[in-house]
């Protein structure tokens, strides 16, 4: 299932799609930028979303939450502009019945019970049947149990769900998720999955941001990269996921005759440069794949024991930097 | 109007389940308390005089202040006040829902602190009980003008707290009582002016009734279109 997602492209929305001609994406971000003083946190991004789940990924403080915000209506764009369904999200409280927005801050009315927040939530959207919608939407995430306890004595993972059931009690289209699975604990986190799947397979425009890759991979089709308030890429994950696994890794090898395995090595096209340090050989290579191949081959053919193979730059910080760089 | 109804439940229940109410009850129930041993050692003629010094000066914007700051400043400032903005109602809905609710718990210990009092004091002589009346009156409308007025600078700032203790101290207190320039910017001043029209005879020079009535309406209505304009253009603070 790709989505349309069209990096920096704002002007042809949702070019993937072969339909009518004026189709209005869900959700469309247009050279949007946000600055505070001096230090600009969002960066002339622009992307478009249809139906699907689609991650938005980046390290802490790459500017996720203040892309969120400003799709959320909460925080005004410096320039360009955010539009739900086609309208602008900054100031018009109408919007609010289209999409539902769970936070980051754990913060609920801990006063109020798991029901009495859905409830809340479920009067101030002008639902027909707020009890109903009420009860429906906290069986939905399986907080049934804990609903008439107040929220002050919930762990965080029941506070997720308390925040995704009032998000989702009006039934909006589009839902915003901002680190939806920080405090889950493994199977609430695949419930939760499973959940979200569930509503992207029925046609809701779901995004949710996270700084771990495995999350992103396990749940979203598509997927936007954030670093340092850019825009890094955005797609199809799988084909992100290759960008990501075939840049140039650098590689410390420790081995029974590193002179001779470095030698050996720079004969490989697919091997840029070696470096003898501290007796270690340190490896360049273009690509991983080809790497993990090519290693063992040429020790084995030189007779020459590997000890130790590690990769010195693969936290997901480098990850994202490359990807801005490319 | 469920929105509404809403807005005002869930406000209520927030002020209303902290330890600040009881402070607040108990801070209201010191003139009482005073009333009361007054009353028990024979009473005293003079009943404007402590309702003025203790209530109008003290108790009514110090309970107006934590109240009004409270009703929207802590939800804004622990985050919980994106639940209520992030749904299609409009914000002056939501502006109005606060200050309704702060103006009316504000009133509801300020107002009978204000009638128990005056009676004790003045052992319900009928003169006692015209002026205690008469404060009620003011005090209801100054009520209504502080805590409008905390809403509306707890939508603006974090240091709502701060800046209101700064006002009704320094502004209306120490330099009230050196410039008499100040008293038409004091929202004090203008109950005053507006309990010695009905009849309650505040001492020194009180702001004529009109004039009284401008400021305490003025305050009134700006602080609510001031909140409405500022919630409509709410930012959340902080994130990345």
């Amino acid at each position: 299932m790709t989505e349309p997602i069209a990096p920096n492209e704002p002007a042809a929305p949702a070019p993937a799609v072969a339909a009518a001609p004026a189709i209005v994406p869900a959700l469309a971000v247009e050279h949007v930028s946000r600055w505070y003083g001096n230090v600009v946190a969002v960066n002339d991004i622009s992307f478009a979303l249809g139906p699907g789940v689609t991650g938005l990924l980046g390290p802490n403080g790459a500017g996720k939450s203040t892309l969120l915000h400003m799709m959320a209506g909460l925080l005004q764009p410096s320039a360009g502009s955010v539009l739900v369904e086609g309208e602008t999200a900054w100031r018009r409280p109408a919007m609010y019945s289209r999409i539902g927005i769970v936070p980051e801050r754990e913060a609920v009315h801990s006063y109020l019970t798991g029901r009495e927040f859905v409830l809340l939530n479920a009067r101030l959207q002008g639902v027909a049947d707020p009890a109903g919608a009420t009860a429906r939407a906290i069986a939905t995430v399986e907080l049934t149990d804990a609903a008439d306890r107040a929220i002050g004595g919930y762990s965080k993972g029941m506070r997720q769900r308390a925040k995704l059931a009032g998000a989702l009690v009006h039934e909006p289209t589009v839902l915003l998720l901002d680190e939806p699975f920080n405090g889950m604990d493994p199977r609430q986190r695949l419930h939760m999955m499973g959940l979200l799947r569930e509503m992207a397979a029925a046609g809701k425009t779901i995004l949710f941001s996270s700084h771990i890759l495995e999350e992103v991979e396990r749940l979203a089709d598509a997927i936007l990269v954030v670093h340092s308030g850019r825009l890094a890429a955005a797609g199809d994950f799988r084909s992100i996921r290759r960008l990501m696994t075939d840049r140039p890794h650098t590689f410390t090898v420790r081995s029974s005759d590193d002179r001779r395995l470095a030698a050996a090595l720079l004969a490989e096209p697919s091997i840029f440069g070696v470096e003898l340090v501290d007796g270690l050989v340190s490896i360049r290579t273009a690509q991983y794949g080809a790497f993990t191949r090519v290693l063992p081959r040429v020790a084995r053919d030189a007779g020459i024991t590997l000890y130790e193979v590690a990769p010195t730059d693969d936290s997901l910080e480098s990850v994202f930097g490359y990807l801005v760089r490319r | 109007m469920t929105a509404f109804s809403a807005l005002v439940g869930v406000t209520l229940r927030g002020l209303l389940n902290r330890r600040r109410i009881i402070l607040m009850t108990l801070l209201a129930g010191i003139p009482v308390l005073l009333g009361l041993f007054v009353y028990l050692r024979g009473g005293r003629p003079d009943v404007d005089r402590v309702l003025g010094i203790l209530i109008v000066q003290t108790v009514m914007p110090l309970v107006a202040l934590v109240l009004g700051t409270a009703a929207l400043g802590s939800e804004i400032e622990d985050g919980t006040a994106v639940y209520l903005l992030a749904k299609p109602v409009p914000r002056w809905q939501v502006a109005l829902a606060k200050i309704v609710v702060a103006v009316l718990l504000t009133a509801a210990l300020v107002v009978p602190s204000v009638i128990l009092t005056g009676l004790l004091i003045g052992r319900g002589s009928s003169e006692a009980i015209g002026v205690t009346l008469a404060f009620a009156f003011g005090c209801f409308v100054g009520c209504t003008a502080y805590s409008s007025a905390f809403v509306a600078l707890s939508a603006f700032t974090s240091r709502a707290l701060v800046l209101g203790l700064a006002y009704v101290l320094l502004w209306e207190g120490s330099l009230g009582g050196l410039l008499k320039g100040t008293r038409f910017l004091s929202i004090r001043q203008a109950t005053l002016g507006l309990v010695d029209a009905a009849g309650g005879e505040v001492g020194g020079e009180p702001l004529a009734v009109d004039i009284s009535l401008v400021v305490l309406t003025s305050v009134i209505v700006g602080a609510f279109l001031l909140a409405s304009w500022k919630l409509a253009r709410f930012e959340v603070r902080g994130g990345d």
